[in-house]
């Protein structure tokens, strides 16, 4: 369970540029990204929440059910912790963070829509 | 803590552990925490480590309303159980000590007494055990390995290592199927789509737990679909149950199924992408800056922040208490109502003058001023992404000129690239490509190729290929390397911009500039010929890009009207400012302020148009000013031009269309201009009547006199009508028009004592036998009473006596049922006049001059001198308030009997060829005294006054210099030798004066570059070679006697070849023509001689 930003209108709130996941903030700083801390590591450390997260992003979700909802599945969130999600966020993850997803073998999918297939 | 427990008992066991969870750290039951956590050592062994995170991350919760509530239900419960003892806080730790103990011994001490245990406490514990009992054997019912994974949900996801197993699938496979919960839509509040969406989830977690927990699956919303939100839930009634409640959904509005196949789009919109690069244009959203175009230097990492390069907006003229102290300055540079200054480039000596030296540091190549950095003029600042508006940037080529310009004006070494714009602009340009449209193809394999587009399939378009090898055939090219293509010559008109709507034939063609020749300032040449003999047309060229360019036939309808204002009107801006429009705009104007300044005006800043016609002035010579006269500075630049308009008797703006700047339009004094052509005569000597008449000397000094006439003279006629609301809140309202601004009226009720603005279309007048009409139907009543007044603006604007080409002046008058005729000679016109307060009439108040003007000729040239104003006014204007006290009385009067009386002015009515030849009232038989007659332009200009034999008087209308030399050129007229005698050539040392007075014919009439010339043949010389003569020197000679050939110069039978048969009185004669018996009357002014060998 992500932390709900308790302000929808806040031109702060910033989405994860890896999980989508939009939280205030705080609360990357207190608790990092629910989803992607170990790679993101932005716990304690407003650097990496800057290059991590954005707050470019367009569209809201609200995941209640992440399991079974095809809207999270559609946007890759359904493995991840209920919470509001961005529907796009744009921009890229930092090159490090790209880099130890190329060395796991996982296909990096930018949240920013430019491919679909 | 029992009635917890309870509730334990209905939900699953995760659930179960989640909750307690929450618990543990606030209440005493730390102990059931451990000896859960030893069981769960024998899981996992991680678990005491992810424990401690665990741990650490709730003590970092914030504070929500969740736990707070919580905290207070522990308290509450505790307070009840010890509600004996004074120390909360020893119990608490002792107790928790005791449950470890407890659960650390285990099942045997169920029913064992604590040591110090009462009676309260030995049930709390044999709940306590009682629970754990039953866990116990709840889990050893379940499967290890699911609990396991349990655990692992719970406290794995710290740790959890990213796999992304998620990102392996096409997108294609996660399209929803028939099985998946379907979207619904439901209408909102725009602007509270993001609101729902939050609710709706915090709603789901607070009724999570509860009797009737939300059954939706997500919620979600577009900023591009404003005012919906979409829920996935299975049916409508869930999605109908989650929006109860909520503030600002519609569900009543319908909750709509979104079909199947388009939910994967719903979550595929794409904002238009939106990239910016380094170099390209966007515009500054908010702020001191806002509109303005800034160049993109560089991009941060994550894009959100962009370093943009502008030309600054600095205050170089701030508050005179801005320096003094900071926190003043704040103030005053918040404060919204200040203007915003102009652009300029960053100067660092100015800067330095005006905000001090310490204000302005300097690192290396860049200036630093109030927390920004100038680099080579330009401001360097970093805006939010946000802030900037990427698309429909449309850079002006004006704003890119000025950028590459550079600070120091001369052209940069690296000037602007015009080829981002056009970049930019080849996208819109496949927007505005059509049928029938000429391309080329620029780029690409077919590069070269021009033809006629075809078709156009979104990118691609169908080109039918003209010319080369492949002539006809259809080539599909995409539309990005396809460009509109014009060649010199080609009619176009522009599509889209700031010169839309203007046409113009293509001048040149670079790339994709398309640089043509307007047709709008072409059509303003020939509609002002009659005020200019022939100006060189310098049009205005304009360069537009060429995919906002249409091939187009007709000729522009760009007009030069933008609301209820056009060009050159005079308007005013607030209460010290009026100016002149100078150019149009599409919804705005450039105007010339009295100052000299250039404003760029929206209608809307505009208060009202001021009317300066009636306006006069002085010149640096004391004649009188008008509008429309032909005038040239006498100082600075000497430039001419041509009075468009006069302020307060002091300010005149001037039109020259040789002036390329503000479009030819400039701002002057009154007293520094002369004018152009002469007026009457230009003696110095004399009596200067201004001076004699108080009113005129006022006027010339203060400007009372034209300032005076427009304050007296309503603005419309409709203002004081009696009127009822017909339309609107007011309906059935009567009121009084206080004032009318364009479609407004401002109108004072009747009842309650009240004006209110409303729009004209909904009032109608009301009659005074209670009916209604609208106001735009004239009132003839109205317009009497009006009559009485001075201001007696309404019948003169119809019968135009002017238009009828009769000047009132002329006898003429007397025949023509206009209203100068009859009555003057009956009313006492002149002493009428001298006595009313009309500043006209304040001429009028001349009259004894006038009488022995005509005596000694001197004084009067002077009086004709258009020193006066009724005189031009009434000659020249159908001025209203010249006709009552004027009535042309005084002159129309020679064909009232009443007036003979004079000898002198009988002399000149009477048709005998002395006085028509020679005026003799004129005096024109004495030379010397002549001086009056020579004004060469007026006797040109006005044909009707050529008859006249009264060249001062006809030399007052100056302003239509040219027309007669327009009317040599005339068609009909032209090479018919008209009889014309030079004049006014001595005064302007034309030919040293030798030609003065010789009469001869004209063959032809050509215009040059400045003038008309006409080929003039001397009558007294015939063998003689023809001379080229300045048209303006020539003025035509009447016919005098019978058998006499003419050509009459307007009017029905204009053009036509007549002989004089008879004359038929005053100032007319029968003819016929040359070889036809068959007579008619017409006026002698209208004749001019011909040359009949």
């Amino acid at each position: 369970m992500a932390a709900i930003p308790p302000q929808a209108r806040s031109k702060q709130l910033r989405a994860c540029l890896l999980c989508s996941i939009i939280q205030h903030p705080m609360d990357f700083r207190k608790n990092g990204c629910p989803n992607c801390e170990e790679l993101m590591q932005m716990k304690g450390s407003p650097d990496r929440i800057s290059v991590c997260t954005t707050t470019y992003f367009d569209g809201i979700i609200a995941v209640i059910d992440a399991e079974a909802s095809w809207v999270a599945r559609w946007q890759r969130t359904s493995k991840y912790v209920r919470g509001m999600y961005a529907v796009r966020v744009k921009g890229r993850i930092p090159e490090d963070v790209e880099a130890e997803l190329e060395s796991r073998g996982i296909k990096y999918r930018p949240r920013d829509q430019s491919d679909q297939d | 803590m029992s009635g917890l427990d309870d509730d334990y008992d209905i939900q699953d066991p995760i659930q179960h552990e989640n909750d307690e969870d929450d618990n543990e750290q606030q209440s005493p039951i730390r102990a059931s925490g451990k000896s859960r956590g030893s069981i769960y050592d024998a899981l996992d062994g991680e678990d005491e480590e992810e424990e401690d995170e665990d741990d650490e991350d709730e003590e970092d919760e914030e504070p929500g309303r969740d736990r707070g509530r919580k905290r207070a239900k522990h308290r509450h419960r505790r307070n009840t159980v010890n509600r004996f003892l004074d120390v909360e806080a020893e119990v608490d730790t002792e107790e928790e000590e005791e449950e470890e103990e407890d659960e650390a011994g285990g099942d045997e001490f169920i029913t064992d007494l604590g040591p110090e245990g009462d009676e309260d406490d030995v049930n709390r514990r044999a709940a306590v055990n009682a629970r754990l009992d039953r866990r116990e054997r709840e889990l050893n019912e379940q499967d290890l390995a699911k609990i396991a994974q349990g655990l692992h949900e719970r406290y794995g996801r710290a740790a959890v290592r990213y796999t992304g197993d998620m990102n392996e699938v096409p997108q294609r496979l996660l399209m929803p199927s028939v099985h998946d919960a379907s979207l619904w839509q439901v209408r909102v509040k725009p602007g509270r789509e993001r609101d729902i969406v939050f609710s709706l989830m915090r709603k789901a977690i607070d009724l999570e737990y509860t009797a009737q927990p939300l059954s939706i699956l997500s919620a979600f919303q577009r900023d591009s679909l404003p005012g919906m939100v979409y829920v996935e839930a299975r049916s409508a009634q869930q999605v109908n149950q989650a929006c109860k409640g909520l503030v600002g959904v519609y569900p009543s509005r319908g909750i709509v199924l979104v079909p199947i196949e388009e939910m994967a789009s719903l979550l595929q919109i794409k904002k238009q992408d939106l990239t910016v690069t380094p170099g390209s244009w966007v515009r500054i959203k908010r702020g001191k800056y806002q509109g303005d175009l800034a160049q993109v230097m560089d991009i941060t990492e994550n894009g959100e922040d962009v370093g943009l390069k502008f030309i600054p907006r600095i205050d170089l003229n701030p508050r005179d208490d801005a320096n003094v102290d900071g926190r003043k300055r704040k103030k005053a540079s918040t404060g919204l109502a200040t203007m915003r200054p102009p652009q300029r480039f960053f100067n660092y000596e100015e800067v330095v003058k005006v905000h001090g030296r310490k204000q302005v540091s300097k690192r290396n190549q860049v200036y630093v001023f109030q927390n920004d950095t100038y680099k080579d003029g330009f401001i360097e600042k970093d805006f939010k992404l946000n802030a900037l508006q990427l698309d429909n940037v449309n850079p002006t080529l004006d704003e890119i000129t000025k950028f590459s310009r550079g600070q120091d004006g001369a052209d940069n070494e690296n000037p602007v690239d015009l080829s981002i714009i056009a970049e930019a602009s080849r996208k819109a340009a496949i927007a505005v490509l059509q049928p029938g449209d000429h391309v080329e193809v620029f780029e690409g394999e077919q590069s070269g190729v021009y033809g006629v587009v075809d078709s156009i399939n979104q990118d691609v378009v169908t080109v039918t290929a003209i010319g080369v090898d492949i002539d006809g055939q259809k080539v599909d090219v995409p539309a990005r390397s396809v460009r509109k293509r014009f060649k010199p010559g080609d009619h176009v008109k522009v599509m889209t911009g700031q010169n839309a709507d203007e046409t113009g034939l293509v001048i040149s063609v670079t790339d994709n500039l398309v640089t043509f020749l307007s047709d709008m300032s072409l059509q303003e040449v020939s509609g002002a010929s009659s005020t200019v003999n022939s100006w060189i047309l310098i049009s205005s060229q304009v360069s537009v890009f060429s995919k906002d360019l249409r091939e187009a036939a007709e000729v522009g309808s760009g007009t030069n009207v933008v609301g209820n204002y056009e060009l050159h009107d005079l308007v005013q801006l607030d209460l010290q400012t009026v100016g002149v429009i100078f150019k149009t705009e599409r919804d705005s104007f450039r105007v010339l302020d009295q100052n000299g300044q250039v404003r760029l005006v929206q209608p809307h800043q505009i208060a009202m148009r001021r009317n300066s016609h009636r306006a006069i002035a002085t010149d640096s010579e004391g004649h009188e000013l008008r509008v429309q006269d032909n005038v040239k500075e006498i100082e600075g630049e000497a430039r001419k031009g041509r009075v468009l308009h006069i302020h307060q008797s002091f300010f005149a703006f001037l039109h020259n269309r040789d002036i390329l700047e503000n479009g030819g339009v400039f701002v002057t004094r009154c007293r520094s201009l002369s004018s152009l052509a002469p007026k009457g005569n230009l003696v110095k000597s004399g009596v200067d009547l201004g001076k004699m008449n108080p009113t005129a000397a006022g006027g010339a000094q203060g400007g009372m006199v034209g300032s005076g006439a427009m304050g007296r003279g309503p603005r419309d006629r409709d203002i004081g009508a009696v009127i009822t609301v017909v339309k609107g809140n007011h309906k059935g309202y009567n009121g009084i028009i206080k004032d009318i601004n364009g479609t407004l009226a401002r109108v004072e009720l009747n009842t309650g004592n009240k004006v209110i603005t409303i729009d004209k279309q909904k009032l109608y007048r009301r009659l005074p036998d209670g009916k209604l009409q609208p106001l735009s139907m004239p009132y003839h009543q109205h317009g009497q009473q009006r009559n009485m007044g001075p201001p007696a603006g309404v019948p003169s604007r119809t019968p135009n006596p002017y238009t009828a080409s009769r000047t009132p002046a002329w006898g003429s008058g007397g025949r023509t049922p206009n209203p100068f005729a009859s009555g003057d000679g009956k009313t006492p016109a002149w002493n009428a006049s001298s006595r009313t307060p009309n500043p006209y009439v304040a001429d009028g108040g001349k009259t004894p001059a006038w009488n022995a003007s005509s005596r000694t000729p001197n004084p009067y040239a002077g009086g004709d001198g258009g020193k006066t104003p009724a005189w031009n006014a009434s000659s020249r204007t159908p001025n209203p308030y010249s006709e009552p006290s004027w009535g042309s009385g005084g002159w129309g009067g020679s064909a009232s009997p009443a007036r003979p009386a004079d000898s002198s002015w009988s002399s000149w009515n009477a048709p005998t060829p002395a006085a028509a030849a020679t005026p003799g009232f004129l005096s024109a038989p004495t030379p010397a005294a002549y001086t009056g007659a020579p004004t060469p332009a007026g006797i040109m200009n006005d044909p009707g006054s050529m008859s006249a034999p009264t060249p001062g008087v006809s030399g007052n209308e100056d302003d239509h210099d040219s027309d007669f030399g327009l009317v040599l050129r005339d068609p009909l007229i032209a090479n018919k030798k008209v009889v014309v005698e030079i004049r006014g050539s001595a005064d302007a040392g034309w030919h040293d004066g030798d030609l003065e007075f010789k009469k001869g014919y004209v063959s032809s009439a050509f215009a040059t570059l400045s003038e008309i010339t006409a080929l003039f043949h001397a009558l007294d010389s015939p063998g003689s070679p023809p001379v080229h003569v300045p048209t303006i020197y020539l003025q035509p000679v009447q016919p005098d006697e019978v058998e006499d050939h003419a050509l009459v110069l307007r009017g029905n039978h204009k053009g036509k070849h007549v002989v004089l048969r008879e004359s038929a009185g005053h100032g007319v004669w029968k003819v016929s023509q040359f070889q036809d018996p068959e007579a008619f009357a017409i006026d002698e002014e209208s004749l001019v001689k011909l040359y009949h060998v």
